[in-house]
């Protein structure tokens, strides 16, 4: 099946609702058989971009191809795709079998042929045994299933989710994640996942897409956008990160900036986008487990000693909130096996880190 | 504990209260003597016989039940309708339309009565089954629009969307899926519709007149002159109807959701 998926392209998608835009220009393309996430704090756009991709909602300008066809005159239901809910919104008068069936019942395809496919998405999606339960029956991960299960069965050019794992709790969530995961792989669709939420984004997608005030501020791997974020809003939206001010002094002849941290007062040489003048006012980011304790002395080898403010135990790692002279920086420590002991509140520490793992941006505006 | 006895007091003397007119009219309606005087005198259908013997009544009845069910069938497509675009759209004067679409409710009937009177007199639909129908559209449809606005606001619009996204056209997505869980709300609006059709006497009283009468009117006109136990029966009849049409919609809807 992954032989006729179809890609994705979005090119200057504008949406306006009343007076507020909430699509600004968003140009996207999705390779036939990609999972790509699109990932942005609340009001950023995300649900609008994926419902004038189902055809929910239609562009103001930009163009929306899916395959080789312009799709935006299409009707949704001429779309072909299949599309999970944020609450599921599964038929509540219809059973599971019903629910699943729908799709294939409005294609009109032959009744013998509805069945077999859908108890064989039934078993997919592990639901075997439920046909006959009504929605309200089901706990959420089973209408989770019912719904993913709904999507798949009509074989959908694309499918688009729109945060489906929200209403999960933690421990299903990240199961669901991963049976999403898998069951794309295997049926090779191209797929788009909106969500708010960094880790499942970083679990799920081949490529994630981060949105801010309506538009694509980054696109990449999920390794990309964690290890060379583009802003600082991107650095700072996924994964915990260390922000330390510094002012650019000026620039090197290799690229790099030379800055000074403030407080202490050190001097450093850092990577940094282009055009920030000497005494522009900057910030630091560098990832806690980045930050080592004891560190070996290495050139390059950034140190500094402190104390303990603040210990955060999360099973695997332990956060050290340590403050310097440089600020507070927080080191994200793995824990030894047997439970090894940590430094404790108060006690003096000498921790250290690579220069090149900073990444220095201009603070946001608001700040 | 008092003041649960006293509220048991209250629930009993107001049901009594409330009942009384049935207990009355139902055992009249079975006397052998020939005047409606309670308590009833022996036991005898003869008033229910009476009835058939009454031209006049059956006829206003079969007009009351024309009115009633053509009125109702007008005001669920219109109703329906209306009650879509007040919840699902956004549009200049929405809530204009929504109050103008409740006020028959609230309007004193008497002022409704003679307002509509103007309007049709002048179109040569007075004394008419027209003008009756479309009178009792305008005292019928808010019912209508409330029960079903009601049971649309448990619609999620979502599963609507899924539909389209399923391949399911507006019409068919309608079909299968907004229509069957809007039934509750349909089957509890015509019956209301039906009821307050079927017993609305004020406006009517304007409208009606020789050759196009309704039996409310009929059996007041009746009672002018003749106070026999035939309307009672007529009464008792019109009870058993209401009843049964009341428990079907309970059985098959449940009445408590509408005023919940
Ligand atoms: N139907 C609508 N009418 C008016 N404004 C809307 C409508 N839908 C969305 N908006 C606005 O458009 C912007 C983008 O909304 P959108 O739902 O796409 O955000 P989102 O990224 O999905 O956010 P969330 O994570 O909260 O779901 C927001 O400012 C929102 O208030
Ligand atoms: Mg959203």
């Amino acid at each position: 099946m992954s032989t006729n998926a179809k890609g994705v392209s979005l090119a200057g998608i504008v949406k306006w609702y009343g007076k507020v835009q909430a699509v600004r220009g968003v140009d996207l393309d999705v390779a036939p058989g990609e999972m790509v996430s699109l990932l942005g704090p609340s009001g950023c756009g995300k649900t609008t971009t994926l419902r004038m991709i189902a055809g929910l909602e239609v562009p103001d300008a930009g163009e929306i191809r899916i395959g080789d066809a312009r799709a935006n005159d299409v009707p949704p239901w001429k779309r072909n795709i299949g599309m999970v809910f944020q609450n599921y919104a599964l038929f509540p008068h219809k059973t599971v079998a019903e629910n699943i069936a729908y799709g294939l019942v409005m294609r009109r395809l032959p009744r013998a042929e509805i069945a077999t496919r859908v108890a064989d998405a039934m078993r997919q999606v592990q639901l075997s045994g439920l046909d006959d339960r009504v929605p309200s029956q089901l706990s959420g991960g089973q209408r989770q299933r019912v719904a993913l299960a709904r999507a798949l069965v009509t074989r959908p050019d694309v499918l688009l989710f729109d945060e489906p794992l929200a209403a999960l709790d933690r421990k299903l969530r990240e199961q669901m994640q991963v049976e999403i995961r898998q069951l794309q792989r295997a049926v090779g669709i191209t797929t788009i996942f909106v969500t708010h939420d960094q880790d499942e984004a970083l679990t799920l997608s081949d490529r994630i897409v981060v949105m801010e005030g309506g538009r694509i501020v980054q696109s990449g791997t999920p390794g990309e956008i964690y290890e060379r974020p583009g802003s600082h809003f991107v650095s700072d939206f996924i994964g915990m990160m260390n922000a330390l001010r510094a002012t650019v002094l000026g620039r090197e002849g290799d690229g790099r900036l030379r800055v000074r941290m403030e407080p202490g007062g050190r001097e450093l040489l850092v990577t940094g986008p282009a055009g920030m003048d000497a005494g522009a006012a900057v910030e630091l980011m560098l990832r806690p487990e980045k930050v080592r304790l004891n560190p070996p002395a290495a050139p390059g080898t950034i140190e500094a000693t402190g104390t303990v403010a603040h210990v955060v135990y999360l099973g695997p790692v332990t956060y050290l909130h340590v403050r310097t002279a440089d600020g507070v920086l927080i080191a994200m420590l793995p824990n030894a096996e047997g439970g090894g002991a940590q430094p404790r509140q108060g006690e003096a520490v000498s921790i250290g880190w690579r220069a090149a793992d900073m990444v220095c941006f201009a603070p946001p505006d608001d700040a | 504990m008092t003041s649960k006895r006293l509220l048991s007091a209250y629930v009993v003397v107001m049901m009594v209260f409330l009942a009384l007119p049935i207990a009355v009219v139902i055992p009249s309606a079975f006397s052998a003597g020939s005047d409606l005087s309670f308590p009833p005198q022996g036991f005898s259908l003869k008033w229910f016989a009476a009835i058939l013997e009454r031209p006049a009544i059956l006829a206003a009845a079969w007009n009351s039940a024309a009115i009633a069910v053509v009125a109702t069938a007008v005001s669920l497509v219109v109703g329906t309708l209306s009650a879509f675009a007040l919840r699902r759209y956004r549009f200049p004067g929405r809530a204009a339309l929504a109050t103008l679409f409740m006020t028959p409710l609230v309007f004193p009937a008497i002022v409704l009565a003679a307002a509509i009177a103007m309007v049709l007199a002048p179109l040569g639909l007075i004394r008419t089954f027209q003008g009756l129908v479309l009178a009792h559209i305008v005292i019928v449809l808010p019912y209508v629009v409330r029960t079903v606005s009601a049971t649309l606001a448990e619609i999620d619009k979502a599963w609507e969307e899924a539909a389209l996204t399923l391949g399911a056209s507006p019409w068919e997505g309608f079909r299968t899926i907004t229509l069957p869980l809007l039934r509750p709300g349909l089957v509890a609006g015509a019956t209301f519709s039906l009821i307050i059709s079927f017993d609305e006497f004020t406006i009517s009283l304007f409208l009606v007149g020789s050759g196009m009468m309704t039996l409310p009117i009929e059996m007041y006109n009746y009672a002018e002159f003749s106070l026999d136990p035939t309307l009672a029966a007529v009464s008792t009849l019109l009870i058993l109807l209401t009843t049964l049409a009341v428990l079907a919609v309970e059985r098959t809807v449940g009445l408590g959701k509408q005023f919940a």
